[in-house]
């Protein structure tokens, strides 16, 4: 849509209606303006039409039941719920190993014992590379993989897929010695490998 | 609601990882304290829905706290609004969008095609039609577009108060909030 000077003025305006903030006089003038632009009138409505998508942002926030308590920092590991089905039934599954690496990622100064945190990236990677035959490939998402853990480490695990291609079980077969590392880079693992399935046709 | 009292342990570690050792004033823990009894829920809330992440919103919103807390430890008498930590949570999210965007590489509304399958990941309430639209239509959204219309109609901030947080005019609060609205309604309609 192109902006023309006065449409610029109506959505101040109207983004005034929507937050209260108008007096009768800015109503009346955007009630003209409407009148005259087919374009702002379709686009944006009428005074009663901004009440009811404004009532959308208040009704979510009353609907809200989540009640979060927050986690100490060395307890940052998250707890995520799976994202993909499991399938129902799983077939054959292959084994393969692949060796991840964690880096140190300082976090400012607040650790008790020293954090570190797995690149999501690498941890990405190197899923991908299990299985080069499938197509595009959906990046991990990073929030999934702040860890909390005392020192870097190599770790080496067995991730079983079913026929489909789809994570069955992951299992640590070499410890980096930590052992929220671990779980945390075996269930990063697990995550990118199945999005990554489920992404795929 | 849960209570203080229930939220206490959680507090009381947060400041340990603040002030490790315990070596915060009284004065700094008390007030500490008291932000994280009153903002948790409305900052995280608030978060979620920048990011559409409840896991990635507590840990932000975590970040927020040990921010503040690091500055009362500083200075335990220095003033730490509301505005104060939504204009930091605005900032950790803004920053968290623009990390995860060259990470991803993948814009957002691919997500949004099929929203049942991320509903989860957002935390959002999928009984509530109107929490949903909401969550569909900030996916769309640039975060400057996203954090006006959150701050005032969903935080409840005036459009000079919003304006104030986010470093600019109510003009330009209003015209976020209309372009925000925009795309709102498209979200509403498009279901009908």
């Amino acid at each position: 849509m192109t902006m023309h000077c006065d449409c610029a003025r109506a959505e101040m305006l109207a983004g005034a209606i929507a937050l209260g903030e108008t007096d009768e006089a800015q109503r009346d003038s955007y009630r003209n303006h409407l009148a005259t632009c087919a374009g702002c009138r379709n686009d944006l409505g009428g005074e009663r039409e901004i009440e009811r998508v404004m009532a959308t942002a208040r009704q979510a926030r009353d609907s809200e039941r989540w009640e979060p308590v927050l986690r100490p920092a060395h307890m940052r590991t998250p707890e995520r719920r799976s994202t993909w089905r499991w399938a129902a039934a799983l077939a054959a599954a292959a084994a393969l190993i692949v060796g991840f690496r964690a880096i140190d990622k300082p976090t400012i100064g607040t650790a008790p014992a020293s954090q570190a945190s797995v690149s999501s990236a690498q941890v990405a990677r190197a899923v991908a590379a299990l299985n080069t035959q499938t197509a595009p490939r959906r990046e991990n998402q990073a929030e999934s993989l702040s860890f909390a853990s005392t020192r870097s480490g190599t770790l080496t695990l067995a991730l079983s897929l079913d026929a489909r291609g789809m994570p069955k079980q992951c299992t640590v077969t070499k410890s980096s010695g930590n052992r929220v590392l671990d779980r945390a880079v075996c269930r990063a693992a697990i995550k990118t490998a199945s999005s990554r399935q489920s992404a795929s046709p | 609601m849960l209570g203080h009292n229930a939220r206490r342990p959680a507090v009381d570690k947060l400041m340990e990882d603040a002030y490790p050792g315990a070596q915060a004033s009284a004065i700094a823990r008390a007030r500490a304290e008291s932000l994280v009894l009153e903002y948790q829920v409305k900052l995280a809330r608030y978060l979620r829905r920048m990011v559409a992440d409840a896991e990635v919103a507590l840990d932000l919103t975590q970040d927020v706290f040990l921010s503040a807390f690091r500055m009362l430890q500083a200075d335990p008498q220095r003033e730490l609004t509301a505005g104060w930590l939504y204009r930091a949570a605005t900032n950790a999210a803004i920053s968290f969008l623009r990390r995860k965007k060259v990470l991803r590489m993948l814009p957002l509304d691919r997500e949004v095609d099929r929203p049942s399958a991320t509903l989860r990941t957002w935390g959002v309430d999928e009984r509530s039609a109107a929490s949903v639209d909401l969550q569909i239509a900030l996916a769309h959204l640039p975060p400057q577009q996203s954090a006006a219309l959150l701050l005032t109609s969903y935080v409840g901030y005036s459009s000079a108060e919003a304006a104030e947080i986010l470093g600019t005019t109510s003009d330009a609060i209003r015209q976020r909030v209309c372009r925000a609205m925009r795309v709102l309604r498209a979200t509403m309609s498009e279901e009908k």
